[in-house]
């Protein structure tokens, strides 16, 4: 079996309560060696060389001391976030002696999964199909096929995205307001310039480049507000769940979706806004 | 009375602007409530799912998340003498396996859960049509199948079923068990793509051909009203300390710690830039009103209305925008609250019983008071202009002007 292939991930859970420290130094490279993950170092103030005892059992019956050789940080898992990383990863052959029911004489044979590593990716669907038409009882499935975990992050970005459109319905209506009352303001502003004899759809112009001055500004703050508190959120939740996970991501094509969301938006606000002051009467305008 | 009415005027000569106003507070306060129900909603859902089973304490052999980790052995022993612990009603054992149905050879096998349970112990799921399982072992076995499974396979109250055991490496060799429906049932846990079929603990026995089957998954435990749930976790844990036996109680709070506080942090954030938009929407309307309207209160305070009056109808002005526009929100709200809930229950896995969003007085007492606070906080910077406005100078400049 190779070594390197071999190593199992597994939920410290599995082994309750029964990992203990052991300050035991003789013989301790004679012990199977494991890998403990940060998180479980961190919990139990665990150290490189340290003596467990690991048993399958609640109880710690049939206990097994294991050395360890060293500290992983796992590999972030969006799945599994929320969960405390306590985990350790022992080689195939000593897990297979720890966990195996003496009453399934196959038991110290089963794995749950084999990875493969293909020379070249794209022949994965072949792969998995020519795997499964030779050996039928067996699933076989390219790492970058849809399965449950990809369907989650479907649903939460379709969650997001819900907000998203309820937030930019709430922020229109609030910037309709706004350009109703700042176009109100300029109510003899406009009344003048009619008077003057600029047409309306020339000063229906200039509002309109104004309003497109306006969202471009209010657009880029909100980007470079987002990009300045993308750290802050990020390691706040990084904090608060111990993971190295990135949670938050300002993107180019979210800057992009941000601006084409913001602009047409803004722009209409500013048209409405005006529009329903232009049409106006130019002596209503100037009150007379 | 008269700052009240003061505030109303303002809105009313000002139509259009305090509509848009209340529309963009109704919108936000839509949001803010949502997502206060969205902070505890997967709980109290979670907590009333395990309720409605109707058992209060679960033991299990270890805290590995349940069908994860080790089963307990001699299970039946064990369940006999939970059950003479004093302060225990009822103990239900719980074998989960997996099998297959026995269908054509060109059509794929429909994976299934079957679930093997004692008949006479009352039952965790709800019989819908037909009849439980039946204490007595008859020339077949019975089950009884959930609802999306009986509909995905047109199956019926006496309609015979095949199914294959998945439950080792040996399976293979395990000969298919054929089965009688004999009811259809809604079971608390069942996702909505779940296939459930229950049986038996015999049955179990019977589909896996465990040599060393009398393993269960869980002991459900029913405690009696004198000792209570806490109680009877107690009792147990004193009698097996190598179990793991955890109450409705304390795995609805575990689960609101770990796995549903993405959702709890998401609403907590959500809530806060709501609540600060609202903040910022009120307070932005408010002050350009009153820099428009600071000739006319000016006037207003030369022919004698007091300082604190006008200060006052700016107050007022505030907490009529937000309260229409609250009031508006809550059946917007609802209607969100569906949607989003739509959205987020189609998450793989998920019990087709729970819910996000769920309704809670707590709720809307908090958001009456946030937005109650948000309303105040956004009046304080407008009623300071009014307060501090200098009469004369005003009124010269408005001449001037």
């Amino acid at each position: 079996m190779h070594r390197a292939r071999s190593w199992l991930l597994l939920a410290l859970a599995l082994f309750a309560v029964s990992a203990t420290a052991s300050s035991q130094s003789q013989n301790t490279a004679q012990q199977p060696s494991i890998l403990i993950s940060r998180q479980l170092a961190d919990s139990h103030g665990l150290r490189i060389g340290d003596i467990v005892q690991l048993s399958a059992d609640r109880s710690g019956n049939k206990a097994r001391p294991f050395r360890i050789a060293g500290v992983y940080e796992p590999t972030p898992d969006p799945m599994r976030f929320a969960q405390q990383r306590l985990e350790t990863r022992l080689h195939l052959p000593d897990l297979l002696t720890l966990t195996a029911d003496p009453s399934d004489p196959s038991a110290a044979e089963s794995i749950t999964s084999i990875n493969v590593a293909l020379t070249k990716q794209s022949d994965a669907d072949a792969f998995s199909r020519d795997v499964m038409a030779r050996l039928p009882t067996l699933r076989a499935r390219p790492t970058n096929a849809p399965d449950e975990r990809t369907t989650t992050f479907v649903v939460v970005e379709r969650f997001h995205l819900a907000i998203a459109i309820v937030t930019v319905v709430g922020s229109a209506v609030f910037l309709l307001a706004l350009m109703v009352m700042l176009v109100d303001e300029r109510r003899g502003t406009a009344g003048t310039l009619r008077l003057l004899g600029f047409t309306r759809q020339r000063i229906l112009i200039q509002v309109l480049a104004e309003g497109a001055l306006i969202t471009v500004a209010g657009a880029v703050t909100g980007i470079l507000f987002a990009f300045a508190t993308e750290d802050v959120f990020n390691r706040f939740f990084q904090w608060r769940y111990d993971t190295t996970l990135i949670f938050l991501r300002v993107t180019p094509s979210v800057v992009w979706r941000s601006l084409l969301m913001a602009l047409p938006l803004g722009i209409a606000a500013s048209l409405i806004a005006s529009w329903t002051l232009l049409r106006q009467q130019i002596l209503a305008l100037v009150r007379r | 009375v008269p700052a009240i009415r003061f505030a109303w005027l303002s809105l009313v000569r000002q139509p259009a602007r305090s509509l848009l106003g209340i529309l963009g507070v109704a919108a936000i306060g839509a949001l803010l409530f949502d997502m206060l129900l969205l902070s505890r909603g997967l709980v109290l859902s979670f907590g009333d799912l395990l309720e409605r089973s109707g058992f209060d304490v679960r033991v299990l052999p270890s805290d590995a998340p349940p069908f994860t980790g080790p089963r307990l052995t001699r299970a039946t022993a064990l369940a006999t003498e939970i059950g003479a612990i004093r302060g225990i009603e009822a103990v239900l054992q719980l074998r989960v396996r997996d099998a297959e149905v026995v269908l054509n050879l060109q059509e794929s096998a429909p994976p299934v859960h079957f679930i093997g349970a004692d008949p006479r112990v009352r039952s965790m799921w709800t019989m819908v049509e037909g009849q439980d399982l039946p204490d007595t072992t008859g020339t077949t076995s019975v089950v009884v199948v959930n609802r999306q499974f009986a509909k995905r396979l047109g199956l019926a109250v006496g309609s015979e079923l095949s199914l294959h055991g998945r439950c080792s490496n040996a399976s293979d060799v395990v000969v298919p068990v054929r089965f009688t429906v004999g009811g259809i049932a809604d079971f608390p846990f069942d996702s909505v793509t779940v296939s459930t079929v229950a049986g038996t603990l015999a049955d179990v026995d019977t589909l896996c051909a465990e040599e060393n089957g009398d393993r269960a998954d869980m002991l459900l435990v029913r405690s009696t009203p004198q000792a209570g749930a806490l109680g009877a976790a107690a009792a147990i844990r004193a009698s097996y300390p190598e179990l793991h036996v955890v109450t409705n109680e304390e795995l609805v709070e575990r689960f609101s710690r770990v796995e549903f506080s993405y959702f709890r942090q998401i609403s907590a954030v959500l809530v806060t830039v709501t609540l600060f938009f609202g903040f910022l929407l009120i307070a932005v309307l408010l002050t350009v009103s009153v820099n428009q309207r600071l000739a006319e209160i000016a006037a207003l305070r030369a022919v004698g209305l007091s300082r604190s009056r006008v200060t006052a109808g700016v107050l007022w002005e505030s907490i009529m925008l937000v309260s229409i526009g609250g009031m508006l929100a809550l059946p917007l709200a609802a209607a969100l609250s569906v949607w989003l809930d739509a959205i987020l229950r189609t998450l793989p896995g998920l019990p087709a019983q729970l819910h996000f969003f769920v309704f809670e007085p707590r709720a809307l007492v908090l958001y009456i008071v946030l937005l109650a606070v948000a309303s105040i906080a956004a009046a304080v910077y407008p009623m300071r202009l009014v307060s501090v406005l200098p009469i004369a100078a005003t009124l010269r400049r408005e001449v001037v002007s």
